[in-house]
C-alpha cells in the first residue's frame, strides 16, 4: 500500500480552491451529492449544467430499462412500447439494486397495484416460488417447497424444481400472497 | 502464467511477430504485423459469433462477470485456442473518493489470473458514493483531489493485480462546474502517477469532442499515445442533440476515420470492437471488425 492520504480524510482549506458553489465540500461529499442528484431525486448541486445532467439521467434510465428486460423479459415484453416509460416513471428517483432487484421490485410494485400484465405475473410467480427475496437484501433460493398463483397459472417449486399448472376457472390477477412454504 | 512486468511467452505460433502481451514494445522493436490486431468484446450473447471468428488473437470480457470457480465455456475454449482474454472491471469505482472495496479488488484480480491475461483494465470513473450506485461511469471533476483518489485507488489494485492495469478515459455528457486541468493534462497526471496504461477508447474521444464542439484530433495531439494498450472502438447514436456512446449502434464513419488518425500517430498494439446489445446479423458484425482492420491495418480476423 502507499504511503497517500485518503483524500476524504485529508483536512483542507475551502479558500485554496475556486469559490465557486460546485466546488464546496470534499471530493466524497460532492460525489455522494452528485450521484444524489443523478438517481435518487436529490436537487442538483450547483454550477452542474442541468440540461445535461438530465439528459445523462434520461440515458441512465433507459440503458437500465434495458438491462432490467434482458432480466425479466416478460415484464418488459408485457408493456410492449410503453415499457420504458413505465420503467423510467418507477425507477427515476429509486437508485439501481441490480437489474434483477429492480425488476423484481417493479413486478411486486405493479402487481400491488393490480397493472402487471398476465405474462409478467407468471414469471413473477415463477421466480417467487423458486427464491426468497425480502426486497432489501439479495434474494436466496427457496429450501422448502413454495405455491404461488398468478391468474389462471398455478407455480409449484419442490426441491428446486419448478413445474407451472394453467388453472381454468381462476381469474385472480394478483399474485398469491401465501407464505413460502405453505 | 504472466510475470509482473506483463511480458510472458508468445502462444500464436503462426509466424507473426507477436507482442507477448497488450503491452507497447520499444520502439524499433514493433514490426507493422506486431500486435494483437482487431479484436472483439466477448458477451455471451455473440460467443457462437466470436468462436467462428478464425483470425481471432484477443478478446475482452466484463471483469465481474468471471465467477471464481473459472471463466464460462465459450471463453475457456477460447483460451484453449491461445486467444488472450483481457478482464475488464466496471465496478470498482477507481475515481470514487472512497477506498476501492476489498472484496471487488480480489474479485478483479482473481479474474486475471483465472484468465491468465497479459494486463487488465477498468476506467478513470466513478460508480458510487454515499451508499448508493450510480448504475454507470461517472465522471470525475478534473481535479488534483480527483487525481489524488485515482492513483491511492490504482495503487490499492496493483498491490493485488499481478499483472500491468490499463485506465480508461470515459465518455462523458456533462462535466463538473470546477476543473483544474483539462483532460489531456488530467489523464496524463493520472497515468504519470499511476504508471498505468492507456486504454483510450477513440469513440469516447468522439463523444466527448463532439459534444463540447471541440476537435477530437487535438486530444489525441496531446495524449501518450506510447502509453496505449488497446484501444476501444463502439458504435453510438446522437439524441436530445447529444451524441450516446451507447455501443447499441453502428461504429460511425467519424470515429473509424479517427481510428485512422490514431494509427497513423502510433498504431496501438491492439483495437476492440465493443458492442453491448441490440446486436446485429453476423454480416454486420464482421463488416465492422473488417472497417476497424482496414482503418488501423491490421489483418482481418473475420
Amino acid at each position: 500500500m502507499t504511503d497517500e492520504t485518503r483524500p476524504a480524510d485529508r483536512p483542507r482549506s475551502r479558500n485554496d480552491r475556486s469559490s465557486r458553489a460546485g466546488a464546496a465540500g470534499t471530493l466524497a461529499d460532492r460525489q455522494a451529492a452528485l450521484v444524489a442528484a443523478l438517481v435518487a431525486g436529490a436537487p442538483l448541486p450547483p454550477g452542474f449544467d442541468a440540461r445535461l445532467v438530465g439528459v445523462a439521467r434520461s440515458a441512465l434510465l433507459h440503458k437500465r430499462a434495458g438491462e432490467v428486460a434482458r432480466h425479466w423479459p416478460l415484464l418488459a415484453a408485457g408493456h410492449g412500447r410503453s415499457w420504458r416509460a413505465v420503467f423510467a416513471a418507477w425507477a427515476a428517483e429509486r437508485p439501481t439494486s441490480g437489474s434483477v432487484r429492480d425488476g423484481w421490485d417493479l413486478a411486486r410494485h405493479l402487481a400491488a397495484e393490480e397493472a402487471l400484465p398476465a405474462p409478467a405475473a407468471e414469471e413473477l410467480a415463477v421466480r417467487e416460488a423458486g427464491w426468497r427475496y425480502d426486497g432489501h437484501t439479495p434474494p436466496r433460493r427457496r429450501r422448502l417447497p413454495a405455491l404461488r398463483r398468478a391468474g389462471n397459472v398455478l407455480v409449484v417449486q419442490f426441491a428446486g424444481r419448478v413445474r407451472i399448472w394453467t388453472a381454468p376457472g381462476s381469474t385472480n390477477p394478483k399474485i398469491d400472497s401465501a407464505s413460502p412454504g405453505s | 502464467m504472466t510475470t509482473g512486468d506483463g511480458v510472458r511467452a508468445p502462444e500464436v505460433g503462426d509466424g507473426v511477430p507477436v507482442p507477448a502481451s497488450g503491452v507497447p514494445v520499444p520502439a524499433g522493436v514493433r514490426t507493422p504485423e506486431a500486435g494483437y490486431g482487431v479484436g472483439i468484446g466477448w458477451r455471451p450473447e455473440i460467443a457462437g459469433f466470436v468462436a467462428d471468428l478464425p483470425g481471432l488473437r484477443f478478446v475482452e470480457v466484463i471483469a465481474e462477470s468471471i465467477p471464481a470457480a473459472g471463466p464460462p465455456p465459450g471463453l475457456a475454449e477460447l483460451r484453449e485456442r491461445g486467444v488472450t482474454v483481457i478482464p475488464h472491471g466496471v465496478r470498482l469505482s477507481l475515481g470514487g473518493a472512497d477506498p476501492v472495496e476489498p472484496a471487488r479488488v480480489r474479485q478483479f484480480a482473481r479474474a486475471a489470473e483465472l484468465l491468465d491475461a497479459p494486463l487488465a483494465s477498468e476506467h478513470i470513473a466513478f460508480v458510487r458514493a454515499g451508499g448508493i450506485e450510480a448504475g454507470h461511469l461517472l465522471p470525475l471533476p478534473r481535479t488534483r483531489e480527483a487525481v489524488d483518489a485515482v492513483v491511492g485507488n490504482v495503487a490499492r489494485v496493483r498491490a493485488e493485480l499481478s499483472v500491468p492495469l490499463a485506465l480508461e478515459p470515459i465518455a462523458a455528457i456533462f462535466d463538473w462546474p470546477d476543473d483544474e486541468l483539462d483532460e489531456a493534462d488530467f489523464l496524463t497526471e493520472i497515468l504519470d502517477r499511476t504508471g498505468a496504461l492507456l486504454l483510450l477508447d477513440i469513440a469516447n474521444v468522439y463523444a466527448n469532442a463532439r459534444n463540447r464542439g471541440a476537435d477530437p484530433l487535438d486530444l489525441l495531439d496531446r495524449l501518450p499515445l506510447e502509453r496505449v494498450g488497446y484501444v476501444h472502438v463502439a458504435g453510438g447514436a446522437a439524441s436530445d442533440g447529444i451524441y450516446h456512446d451507447t455501443h447499441t449502434d453502428p461504429v460511425p464513419p467519424e470515429v473509424l476515420d479517427l481510428v485512422a488518425e490514431l494509427s497513423a500517430r502510433h498504431r496501438p498494439p491492439a483495437l476492440l470492437l465493443e458492442r453491448d446489445g441490440h446486436y446485429p446479423p453476423a454480416a454486420t458484425l464482421r463488416a465492422e471488425l473488417d472497417a476497424i482492420a482496414a482503418a488501423s491495418g491490421y489483418p482481418r480476423v473475420t
